[in-house]
């Protein structure tokens, strides 16, 4: 195929704008999906993407379309639509040369417009502004379009009406992809290049990898370098997707298809990573490779410890296919024998704690996600962890930093105060305010630690629903940060602790040591539960002793009967863990566990 | 075999039931006490003939033991004599409006050597409370006319009871001369009018009751010697005593349970139930349960950490052929070490506060004997 006639390019929208609908509907017009393999959301794969509405993998696509008697070929990258998956969004797009940026013409500009049409601008693409779901009764594309010039300076008159629903505006939509995304360049007889945007593993090819020929070409036989890990393979088949796929001679460049050369590790070929010829490699590897790097971590432990070695397996399946999912053993007082494991976000959290539970058949409990910190020690060193455990004595700590994120929130005008007060509480810093019409756009620097729990709840319950939000990593920031420690009976339980802001402590020892002082049953003895930072205590509740326990009367004919009360009121204590003295029952730990403030 | 001691003798009937009560007892109806007296001299026949007897007390418990008419208790003391014979200590439960100086002194004539005297309060508005037919007059009158009969003199008291004053209760006991006293706190028994009526017991006052009422006994010279019972040096239950140091006791009458030692192998006692009222006149027999040395074990403990003196791990291990002094304490390692058990030279006991949660204390060691 002639670069000349090839488009690459991606569709990008905020949620529920639209996106899947109207690739079916390019899809269908294009003729690769027939009427009798046609359903809903054709590129999203996974049970749990068509589920959720979510893409989680990225799927390229070949179409071809026909003007006159020319023959285009498109590749559609498909890409994840959520900030946990931020780096896999920008190495798709930098397999692109153009993006159909969707609006929803009801909905307006939301924050994930803003954060996508940015992304695209940063890898120089062209922007195919579409104004789409005009068949909506409430649709004002007119607004919409002066929002795309407002906020992102893209000429109003440029937006194409469309409807994925209906079907109108489809055809000159594919009209203005031939006319307005330029064609790829790359010297096909430079030596090969290729960007790793995406992968997966197959258990006979092992792990087959989505490229973009920079330049050059690729055919089986060849032996290819990786660049950044630096391990060489030769290549047994290289293919398109049509859209399932399918085998070809060779790809070159400015094509987009698959290769696969017996790799059985994932992290020998990561996301980002460049493909070259071992014997006649390329100068310059494509920039900006970052090895998948976990953001947040939580334990993953089976809620029946007989299970242990089958949660092992089944993370080690998902790790085949994510590169991004580490893991590694833990124990844990109160839960047993489970694992640490790290991920890109709270939803590649959940999914991978969904696809364990529905394809491994797996009973779990997610201890609370934390963010990774940053330690600078008084020796010099960096420490870089996310277990409050690992926290050496305060005195050895120069410095504690935190991930923060950038915040975009657009919400309409009447909820900015509630808004910029709960960010506020979160430790926000406020970079930007601009007025869209009657919404209003929000721009913060927020720690991450503040956010990626419940905050978008918070946010949707304030704004009735209306704000939309994205975010991005933008690196440690120090913060004034403690370890707060909780001591039961004055013994230290290390699986309790927890990093906490200063101003924060206080009411967040208050909180868990309330709780635990409600979750624990009466003891033998009255227990204190502390919350502690150093040596100073912050908070102290009490676990009252039982209440008289005792028999009244007990002479000769009672002894049988009331030893079985005994045994009886003794079967509900089960799953109980010991600290000291103290017993405290499984559910008080996830109380605090589960729950992070 | 080694020898029963004690003999328990339970007479079901009640002229009225109390609504804390959750005792086997019946209303008495015609016919009924002749036939349980028939039956129960039978059954005691069979007893002589089934163990070796050596008794050193008997008890009359009920029920209302005093509720029996002059004859049918003179037939049942002779029959009984006549039988398994009699003993030092011969406890009859009274109840105080079944009292009178003639009656007194007839049982003090048929060999009683003790009263236990069910006042359970000197003040009217919480016998009324109770649902005690009888007055705090009576009362004293009972008291009095026991003691002047020769007759050794306990009272029940109960506490915690709602608008119960506990100072000036126990003043009142105090001014009865008695030698022993039982103070259970109240407790709303399932299935008891108290409990369908909801009634409840304030912790404050159950606290009170528990402790204070030890402090003030004591001043009067009552001491406690076991979680709810009281004595003047001496004066202890000696019947009671069997029970709590885990010996061997026979058992007659309907619903009453006996400890009988056993022989057989794999068992170091047996634990037997006789059928409630209409089954046991009919002949009918109770449960049997082995008792396991382990069982044996946790029953003394059970039982014997309500006295203040405890007990002897040594020597139970030795009539158990158990290591209890090597098993034991790491069973108890948190009570032991939250100062709720002590054990010293071997004689393990029950602090007051210990007594206060004693059930959750004795749990392991049920669990044990039955694991």
């Amino acid at each position: 195929m002639n670069p000349p006639d090839i488009r690459n390019f991606s569709i990008v929208a905020h949620v529920d704008h639209g996106k899947s609908t109207l690739a079916d509907r390019i899809l269908e017009l294009l003729g690769a999906m027939g009427e009798r393999d046609r359903r809903d959301q054709a590129l999203d794969t996974l049970e749990l993407e068509r589920e959720r509405g979510i893409t989680i993998k990225s799927t390229p696509v070949r179409l071809v379309y026909h003007r006159g008697d020319r023959a285009y070929v498109f590749n559609l990258i498909d890409t994840p639509g959520h900030v946990d998956f931020h780096y896999e969004v920008s190495r798709s797009l930098a397999a692109c040369e153009g993006v159909l940026l969707l609006i929803d013409a009801s909905q307006g500009v939301e924050a994930q417009t803003i954060v996508n049409a940015y992304l695209a601008l940063e890898h120089d693409l062209t922007i195919v502004p579409v104004i789409n779901k005009i068949d909506l009764p409430a649709a004002d594309p007119a607004a919409a379009a002066q929002q795309l010039e407002e906020v992102l300076g893209i000429p109003a008159e440029e937006a194409l009406l469309a409807s994925g629903k209906t079907g109108a505006g489809v055809p000159e939509l594919l009209e203005a992809i031939v006319d307005r995304i330029p064609p790829p360049g790359g010297d096909p007889s430079a030596p090969a290049k290729a960007l790793i945007f995406d992968s997966f593993y197959d258990s006979y090819q092992g792990v087959v990898l989505l490229v973009r020929l920079l330049e050059g070409s690729l055919s089986p036989g060849d032996r290819i370098l990786l660049m950044a890990s630096g391990k060489d393979f030769e290549l047994t088949r290289v293919g398109v997707f049509d859209p399932k796929p399918v085998p070809a001679s060779g790809l070159q460049a400015g094509e987009v298809g698959w290769i696969a050369a017996g790799i059985r590790d994932i992290h020998d070929a990561q996301v980002g990573d460049t493909v070259t010829l071992l014997t006649r490699p390329t100068q310059q590897p494509f920039p900006g490779f970052e090895p998948a790097q976990p953001v947040v971590f939580s334990g993953l432990y089976p809620t029946d410890s007989e299970d242990y070695r089958r949660l092992r397996e089944a993370l080690e399946r998902l790790k085949l296919n994510d590169a991004a999912l580490v893991f590694e053993p833990e124990t844990s007082l109160a839960l047993g024998f489970g694992f640490r494991c790290g991920f890109l976000g709270l939803l590649h959290a959940e999914v991978v704690q969904e696809r364990l539970e529905r394809e491994f058949d797996l009973d779990l409990i997610a201890t609370a996600p934390v963010v990774v910190y940053r330690l600078l020690l008084s020796d010099g060193r960096e420490l870089y962890t996310q277990n409050p455990a690992d926290f050496p004595s305060r005195d050895r700590i120069d410095l504690i930093e935190e991930p923060y994120i950038r915040l975009q929130v657009i919400l309409p005008g009447e909820y900015v105060g509630p808004v910029m007060q709960l960010l506020q509480e979160r430790r926000g810093q406020i970079r930007n305010l601009q007025y869209l019409g009657r919404r209003v756009e929000l721009s913060y620097e927020v720690p991450f630690a503040e956010i990626f729990y419940d905050f978008h709840d918070r946010l949707k319950s304030l704004t009735r629903g209306y704000a939309s939000m994205d975010y991005t990593q933008i690196g440690y920031r120090p913060g004034d940060l403690a370890k707060v420690d909780i001591l039961v009976n004055g013994e230290l339980v290390d699986a309790l602790a927890v990093i906490a802001h200063q101003d924060k402590a206080y009411a967040l020892g208050r909180k868990i040591v309330d709780k635990m002082a409600e979750v624990i049953p009466r003891q033998l003895f009255a227990v204190p539960i502390q919350a502690a930072i150093g040596g100073k205590i912050l908070a102290r509740a009490t676990v009252k002793p039982y209440r008289k326990d005792v028999l009244a009367k007990c002479y000769g004919g009672d002894v049988t009967r009331k030893k079985k009360l005994l045994e009886k009121q003794k079967k509900g204590k089960a799953r109980m863990k010991s600290i000291g003295t103290v017993e405290i029952p499984q559910e008080a730990f996830l109380a605090v566990l589960s729950q992070p403030d | 075999m080694t020898p029963i001691s004690h003999l328990y003798l339970h007479v079901p009937f009640c002229p009225t039931i109390c609504p804390y009560c959750d005792f086997h007892v019946v209303r008495r109806q015609a016919g009924w006490v002749e036939a349980y007296l028939k039956r129960l001299l039978e059954e005691a026949g069979q007893l002589a003939g089934l163990w070796p007897l050596e008794l050193e007390t008997i008890y009359l418990g009920g029920g209302t033991p005093s509720f029996l008419r002059d004859r049918e208790l003179a037939a049942l003391v002779e029959g009984l004599r006549a039988a398994v014979g009699w003993a030092g200590e011969v406890t009859l439960e009274v109840n105080p409006g079944t009292v009178s100086r003639a009656r007194a002194e007839l049982w003090r004539e048929l060999g009683f050597t003790r009263a236990s005297l069910g006042i359970q309060s000197l003040d009217d508005q919480v016998l009324r409370f109770l649902g005690r037919t009888h007055s705090s007059r009576a009362a004293r009158e009972a008291a009095s006319y026991l003691r002047q009969a020769g007759l050794r003199l306990s009272a029940d008291l109960i506490t915690a009871v709602p608008s119960q004053r506990l100072e000036r209760e126990v003043a009142s006991y105090l001014e009865l001369d008695l030698e022993h006293l039982s103070a259970y706190s109240l407790t709303v028994e399932e299935g008891t009018e108290f409990a369908r009526r909801g009634v409840e017991v304030a912790e404050e006052d159950e606290r009170e009751a528990f402790y204070r009422t030890e402090e003030l006994l004591a001043e009067g010279g009552l001491l406690r010697y076991e979680i709810s019972n009281y004595a003047r040096p001496g004066a202890e239950s000696r019947h009671n005593l069997g029970y709590w140091t885990n010996a061997f006791y026979a058992a007659l009458g309907p619903s009453a349970a006996g400890h009988y030692p056993s022989e057989r192998p794999g068992e170091l006692a047996q634990r037997r139930t006789a059928a409630t009222l209409e089954g046991w006149l009919r002949g009918e027999g109770g449960e049997v349960l082995p008792v396991s040395p382990a069982q044996y074990a946790s029953d003394a403990a059970f039982m014997g950490l309500r006295l203040e003196r405890g007990i002897d791990l040594r020597a139970l291990g030795g009539r158990t052929g158990l290591d209890l002094l090597g098993s034991w304490p790491q069973l108890l390692r948190r009570p032991l070490e939250g100062g709720l058990l002590e054990l010293q030279g071997g004689q393990l006991r029950a602090t007051r506060d210990g007594w206060w949660v004693l059930n959750q204390l004795v749990t392991p060691l049920v669990e044990w004997s039955a694991g």
